[in-house]
């Protein structure tokens, strides 16, 4: 099933970006090719000839909204600077943190992802005279009325899920990467508490409860012990903890599975155990966003928590009885001989 | 109720110090080399984390492109006549969707309807309510199963996923039930 599911996801991603992309080629709602109308403020009097010179860009908010139909407001002027060469008079903005009303922030991100700063050509320069009444002392050189256009904007869906394909896949890396500190001190302390006997003294305890939701697992066997921490560190909301332990009795069930590459079904009882998240601790990330607040809904997550265990345990069983998933079980001619230590 | 919620809330506290403190005194006690044994079952982390990345590599990237591609707003807009029907309203449904595929973008989801509808909105503790009770079951699958080299995951999905969708709907229910 995680074949389909991992497949349709890809392929949904590039049908939507696509039929996203078509659309937008259809209903051009970026305006490719055509100029908008802005006015440009100077300090200091034009100069033809100045390679960069500094500029304020002034957008008018009633024609930005008539032109592209929408409902933002530009800011009331933005720094750019001007660049001026033989083949063409360019535009430039000084921040690239500039709050920038849609569609110009797609177009930002979308014709200049390497440096996200919006820039376009320029085009029909003329020179007003200042804007101030005359007689007040002035220090602004000139205005000049332009059309600005941005390079043309294609297929931005199909570019962002390229993006975001590379990006999380670098993430994963930093989040696996990032979880070897806590593996280490885990793996640690549970070797010395396997060394100590707790590990044994612990599957003795949590037999009776945890036997029938495990029963692959022979008497005494490490990995229900295991599997105990990894519940315990769930039920406190310790998930650094959990992890590892996780990972840990992982490995344990692995030794009693015949077909490394297959998961027996006690595997699958841990994983939807896991998944259920017993927890009676709310999430710290919950408590950061909501404050006191998540007192209220703490029996509500309880409840659901617990319920949601209950579903997953008879899921973890039933789905086992199918038909399809007793002919994959690794496990179905019985129990492979443990080497006795 | 209010004592028991206090009561694992002070035991939560102490539950790590004591392990962290516990497991090497309890390990002096029993005479066991602790040092050597830490560093024996330490060794292996390393490995497990890099074994992992494949797998998380996997997952993480089709889950990554699935936002960017702008599907799941579609998803939530087709739905939402649907769920209206069990009394969820729309703007959780983004919620019920993105949880099983990735924490990170929960957590988001939750701070930005909490910004939005207020933190004591019904929409805000229906979506916290989902948020606290389940995990992220495609990082679990990838972690857990990444670390035992596992690629046939069997059952584990569906499990999983119905555990999920089983959340989702005691959630709406309950909060239906304690805030409605």
């Amino acid at each position: 099933m995680l074949n389909y599911i991992w497949a349709g996801l890809i392929i949904v991603s590039l049908v939507f970006a696509l039929a996203s992309d078509i659309g937008d080629v259809v209903n051009d709602p970026y305006r490719n090719g055509q100029p908008l109308a802005v006015t440009l403020e100077f300090d200091r009097p034009y100069d033809a000839d100045a390679p960069r010179q500094p500029v304020r860009l002034l957008i008018d908010s009633t024609a930005f909204r008539q032109a592209y139909g929408v409902d933002g407001t530009p800011q009331a002027s933005y720094d750019a600077t001007l660049r001026q060469s033989d083949d063409a008079t360019e535009l430039v903005l000084a921040d690239a943190e500039a709050e920038l009303p849609a569609p110009l922030d797609v177009i930002r991100g979308a014709t200049n992802p390497r440096d996200q700063i919006l820039q376009g050509t320029l085009s029909d320069l003329r020179l007003a005279p200042a804007a101030s009444p005359p007689g007040t002392p002035t220090a602004s050189g000139a205005r000049a009325t332009a059309a600005l256009t941005f390079a043309p904007v294609r297929f931005v869906k199909l570019g962002a899920i390229t993006t975001a394909a590379i990006d999380f896949a670098e993430v994963a890396v930093t989040i696996a990467l990032g979880l070897i500190g806590v593996l280490v001190l885990f793996l640690g302390l549970s070797k010395i508490a396997e060394d100590a006997g707790i590990i044994l003294a612990l599957v003795k305890v949590v037999r009776p409860v945890l036997g029938p939701l495990f029963p692959e697992i022979p008497r005494d066997h490490p990995a229900m012990g295991m599997i105990a921490l990894n519940l315990a560190a769930n039920v406190f909301g310790l998930g650094n903890a959990a992890t590892p332990f996780g990972v840990k009795a992982m490995e344990e069930l692995q030794t009693l599975n015949p077909e490394p590459d297959t998961a027996t079904n006690s595997m699958v009882m841990l994983l939807a155990l896991n998944t259920a998240s017993v927890q009676l601790i709310p999430p710290i990330t919950l408590i950061a966003i909501l404050g006191v607040e998540t007192n209220n809904v703490y029996f509500p997550i309880l409840f659901t928590t617990m319920g949601s265990l209950i579903v997953a345990i008879l899921a973890a069983k039933g789905f086992g009885r199918l038909r399809r998933y007793r002919a994959t079980d690794p496990l179905r001619h019985g129990p492979v001989a443990t080497p006795e230590a | 109720m209010d004592t028991f919620r206090d009561i694992i809330g002070a035991l939560s506290v102490f539950v790590l110090p004591a392990m962290i403190v516990g497991i090497p005194l309890y390990g002096l006690v029993k005479k066991v080399p602790v040092y050597e044994s830490f560093v024996e079952g330490g060794k292996e982390g390393f490995g497990l984390a890099v074994r992992i990345i494949p797998y998380l590599v996997a997952i993480l990237f089709a889950i990554g492109m699935f936002r960017a591609s702008g599907a799941m707003e579609w998803l939530a807009g087709a739905l939402g006549p649907v769920l209206a029907l069990i009394g969820m309203p729309a703007e959780v449904l983004p919620m019920a969707i993105v949880r099983p595929l990735t924490g990170s973008g929960s957590v988001a989801i939750v701070a930005d309807l909490a910004a939005q509808y207020g933190e004591t909105s019904l929409i805000t503790r229906m979506a916290s309510t989902m948020f606290g009770s389940t995990e992220t079951t495609f990082y679990v699958i990838a972690v857990y199963f990444g670390a035992a080299g596992v690629s046939k995951t069997r059952h584990a999905l569906p499990a999983g996923l119905l555990a999920d969708v089983a959340a989702m709907l005691f959630a709406v229910w309950l909060c239906l039930l304690f805030f409605g």
